[in-house]
């Protein structure tokens, strides 16, 4: 056992997390968090649908930046993938995608304030770069025959809309829709630094205590991701797209100046700006990297490795709630139940949630990014168990779980989630905005101070960082020849 | 130009050659049968063939290399982009014109398919999915037929009347075929293949169904 | 149909991005998010009937989410007044050459900070910090919103220029709840120890009752500082017409209507200048959070 390259990989992998449990910050510091915690469920079973005449413009504007972020997005993507094979097209992508949601609204803020486009931006921008991504490889997969034989002199668009296009459709189709999911995610907590979707009323409601009226709107985003196969019709989906735009809010005027006043002042170091010149660019740049840079990443690093190993932990936990060779029809409901909500809540809104619970520290992020990760691979391993068919004289129980299931679906969980390592990390640098000591929290600390050179220069950082993980994760996906479909 | 004259035809898998060195000359007017037992490479022949004269063949391949997604009038309207702008193929993709909706139906209704127009490829059986590649390569309507076992999956008189089609349509034509009945019925000139080499070249008037047994 | 499908891409793809604007003649004002949102929506949307009702212009109030974005707000002319804090106030006053405090709340004159301590920990009120330094050490910590002036700024000075420590070296857990309402709740509940918050809350809270002094009390009053005032940018009177700057100055401190300054809460509102906030600017270069 212990020679086989898969097991070695997770031991190394469980070690490091053990190792950086000896360093992380993890306690709970609230005086009486379970009291809270039982308040906050008893906000959930007592929801207040009618707290805020805004509960529905809120959850209609979450909507409608969803559908046109992901629009804009698979467009921009789409067109991005006809070219992927070029290498700085591949660069450039990887660079959008590693900047999270949440910087790049806190950079277009910048500029163009409470305009729509901020927030409008800052979905379409990553997401162009994921769907460049994945639409490319769905592309490369398409059956290369009927292409073969077009009759020559047929025209590249013709030949790729004929061919390629009807080959990949349904799993372009697929993959979009359920980009759309996360994109509701991602329009959900942009409200967390002002846009005016749900994450705004959420941290309101939240942080007065307002437990019911938090409770009412987690429901409410609960019904509208689980109703998405309802409202989301092929058919009606271009009226959607072609609303979406009117439904965006009016926000604040956009002042063209500021855009060009940003690039061209505010992001130029200040040594610079204020003619020390390059003698002074270097301390500037020491001191950002001793007192800022260093000390987020090492908690970001520390942060995702815990949080990689506890997602795998609760996914082996997970799965076998959903598995049909486990249980009842009772239990498999529940379970489905538990891991529909434990994914479809943004781990940016469970971290927040717990931290108001439990105070503050490394713990709260870590249980977050477990429950929601795990959470999504937990779905995808027990979905995939379901099409094992076990020898009539098998196991039961724990034996069943151990020498039948685990060994079955082992490689593609660590596939899962080794693609999700570098999610994991982007997320765990954006919960530095929440107040522990990632990366995120000293972006946060920079714009706060109105430095957005140097928060540009973390953000630069977390996207490095966050390349690198993304390289490291698929070099060892290629050599445990592990393979996984995209997940966000 | 509707015949071919080609030389030095080889082919190699893994470094083992299967085909040749050999050559082969049909000239126009010309049906050739291509025969041998499976594995002695008339379907790489057929694509080294295809290779060499891509422009001016209409090629049915044993694996069909049909769009799933797409419906039978697009896979079969296919065989026509090189002769429109791209404009017109993509207007075509969302709604065909009826000048082509009736020519396509026109072909179908040869091969006794007029009513799976719309349908999905991916709907159909396997002697359906045939007569769509078929009905490709005929709306293709190029001077050579290149076809590669195209009646395997079709029954008795559907083969024959997919086989008097074809002969009616191309003058020209090289096509793979085991069953000897068909191919003595319908092409004009026998050509044996064993081993990569050509065993057997006749005209199909002085050969009989032993003549030709005797390669397998 | 994947046919109808394509067919339904293609026209989706040509939908266009239509950015609706706010009319050029709106009157636009935020305010630093120092307090639960209720509050503040509340207020300003009082704040805004009257002066649109005053100016004779449609006046609208903006709900931020951060301090930085409330500075930045005024910075790019989306908003042309704010009611800043102390340090927002010099933060924004800086980057927009010509903007001008214009009035500040009769307590804002002499503003302070009260640190408060769950009385779990048994520290008692002290007339000097330094006589805390005991007790204090090693507790967790937090302060309101990173760029606030009363619960930020000025603990920090404090906690640097009497114990000549940085705050994280200090204690053992420094966090900042977001705004003076949370630290105040967070206190109570022990989620931490201590913490830094805006008298006028402290005060406004205990008096509505909403305090379990059993569970929290004040420990340390700082010296008096100036703090929050209405900022207004120099370009209005090119937008809105000459002596625009004056009458917004003239409606803001003839505000009377005593339950709408009840819920600042300030007994009125004095003329105030740039100059007022010498201080603050220094403190703020002095700890580094201003360059």
């Amino acid at each position: 056992m212990l020679s086989s390259p898969t097991v070695r990989t997770s031991l190394i992998f469980v070690a490091v997390a053990l190792i950086s449990l000896l360093f992380a910050d993890i306690a709970i510091t609230a005086s009486n968090p379970w009291r809270d915690l039982g308040n906050f469920f008893l906000g959930v079973l007592t929801p207040n649908f009618f707290s805020s005449e805004g509960l529905m413009t809120a959850l209609l504007r979450t909507v409608a930046f969803a559908f046109v972020g992901v629009a804009l997005g698979s467009v921009c993507g789409f067109l991005l993938s006809l070219v992927y094979r070029f290498l700085p097209v591949r660069i450039f992508c990887a660079f959008i995608r590693a900047i999270h949601e949440l910087f790049w609204a806190l950079i277009f803020l910048q500029f163009f304030g409470f305009h729509p486009l901020t927030g409008v931006l800052a979905i379409a921008i990553p997401y162009s770069g994921i769907f460049a991504k994945v639409y490319s490889e769905i592309l490369d997969e398409a059956d290369p025959e009927p292409g073969r034989l077009l009759p020559p002199g047929t025209g590249t668009i013709a030949a790729f809309l004929y061919t390629r296009i009807p080959d990949c459709w349904v799993q372009l189709r697929t993959y979009t829709a359920y980009r759309l999911e996360c994109g509701l995610r991602s329009s959900a907590i942009l409200g967390f630094v002002g846009l005016p979707t749900l994450g705004f009323y959420l941290e309101s409601s939240f942080s007065q205590g307002l437990y019911s009226d938090a409770g009412a709107m987690l429901i409410l985003f609960y019904v509208l991701i689980a109703t998405m196969p309802l409202w989301v019709k092929p058919k009606i989906l271009p009226v959607y797209i072609l609303g979406a735009p009117f439904f965006l809010g009016e926000g604040l005027p956009i002042v063209w100046g500021n855009v060009e006043r940003f690039f061209t002042e505010d992001i130029v170091p200040s040594p610079l700006r204020d003619g020390e010149g390059l003698a002074g660019l270097i301390p500037w740049f020491n001191d950002l990297m001793i007192n800022e840079a260093m000390p987020g990443i090492w908690n970001t690093v520390i942060l995702t490795q815990i949080a990689l190993v506890a997602t795998g932990i609760l996914t082996l936990l997970a799965f076998p709630l959903i598995s049909n060779h486990f249980g009842g029809p009772v239990r498999r409901t529940s379970g489905h139940v538990f891991l529909v909500i434990a994914r479809s809540t943004p781990e940016y809104i469970l971290a927040y949630i717990l931290l108001q619970l439990w105070g503050p520290s490394m713990l709260p992020a870590v249980v977050a990014l477990a429950l929601h990760n795990g959470g999504i691979i937990g779905h995808l391993i027990g979905r995939q168990t379901n099409g094992i068919r076990l020898r009539p004289d098998a196991p039961t129980g724990f034996n069943r779980y151990s020498w039948e299931l685990v060994p079955r679906v082992y490689r593609s969980f660590l596939a899962f989630l080794f693609y999700r390592w570098e999610i994991i990390m982007r997320e765990t640098a954006i919960l530095g905005i929440l107040g522990i000591y990632t990366l995120g929290f000293y972006v946060d600390s920079a714009i706060q101070n109105i430095r957005f050179d140097r928060a540009m220069v973390l953000i630069l950082i977390t996207a490095l960082l966050n390349i690198g993980i993304d390289a490291l994760g698929r070099y060892i996906r290629r050599k445990l020849a592990l393979q996984t479909m995209p997940t966000c | 130009m509707s015949g071919f004259d080609l030389s030095g035809l080889t082919a190699s898998f893994g470094g083992e050659r299967v085909i040749g060195p050999l050559s082969l000359t049909v000239k126009q007017g010309e049906q050739v049968a291509l025969v041998g037992k499976s594995g002695a490479g008339k379907s790489t022949l057929i694509r080294l063939i295809h290779e060499r004269v891509n422009r001016e063949s209409s090629l049915v391949p044993q694996d069909l290399g049909l769009v799933n997604a797409l419906p039978v009038f697009h896979n079969v309207f296919m065989g026509q982009l090189d002769k429109h702008t791209t404009w017109y193929n993509t207007l075509t993709l969302i709604r065909p014109f009826s000048r082509n909706r009736d020519e396509v139906r026109e072909l179908l209704r040869a091969l006794g398919m007029a009513e799976k127009l719309w349908l999905p490829t991916a709907s159909l059986s396997g002697g359906q999915r045939q007569r769509v590649a078929i009905a490709r390569a005929l709306y293709r309507n190029a001077p050579v037929l290149l076809a590669d076992e195209p009646i395997s999956a079709l029954d008795g008189p559907m083969a024959h009347l997919v086989m008097e089609l074809l002969k009616e349509r191309f003058q020209t034509s090289v096509i793979a075929l085991h069953d000897v009945e068909m191919a003595l019925k319908y092409c004009s000139r026998i050509v044996g293949i064993q081993d990569g080499q050509v065993a057997l070249d006749e005209s199909s008037k002085r050969l009989t169904a032993t003549d030709i047994t005797s390669l397998y | 149909m994947a046919l109808n499908l394509i067919r339904k891409l293609m026209f989706s793809s040509l939908f266009c991005f239509t950015a609706a604007t706010a009319s050029a003649e709106t009157f636009v004002f935020t305010a630093i998010p120092d307090e639960d949102e209720t509050k503040l929506v509340e207020r300003f949307k009082g704040v805004a009937d009257y002066l649109s009702q005053e100016l004779d212009v449609e006046v609208r109030y903006i709900p931020v989410k951060s301090y930085a974005a409330a500075v930045s707000a005024f910075r790019n002319n989306q908003v042309q007044l704010a009611w800043f804090g102390g340090l927002s106030g010099v933060q924004a006053r800086r980057l927009v050459p010509g903007s001008e405090a214009i009035a500040q709340g009769v307590e804002d004159e002499a503003f302070q900070t009260y640190f408060i301590a769950n009385t779990s920990t048994g520290i008692e009120n002290a007339e000097e910090l330094s006589a805390l330094e005991e007790e204090l050490k090693g507790k967790t910590f937090t302060f309101g919103s990173k760029g606030s002036t009363s619960g930020r700024l000025m603990p920090e000075f404090y906690i640097r220029d009497v114990f000549g420590a940085q705050p994280e070296e200090f204690f053992s857990r420094v966090g900042f709840s977001g705004n003076h309402t949370r630290t105040l709740r967070l206190v109570e509940a022990g989620t931490y120890q201590v913490g830094a918050l805006n008298f006028q809350v402290w005060e406004k809270e205990l008096a509505d009752g909403n305090i379990d002094t059993d569970a929290v009390q004040v420990i340390w009053e700082t010296p008096p500082y100036p703090d929050y005032q209405w900022t207004i940018r120099g370009d209005v009177n090119e937008r809105f017409g000459d002596g625009f700057k004056e009458r917004v100055t003239e409606a803001l401190l003839n505000l009377d209507d005593q339950a709408l300054l009840e819920s600042f809460p300030r007994s009125g509102f004095i003329p105030a200048s740039n100059d007022d906030y010498e201080p603050i600017r220094k403190t703020a270069e002095e700890i580094g959070i201003l360059d």
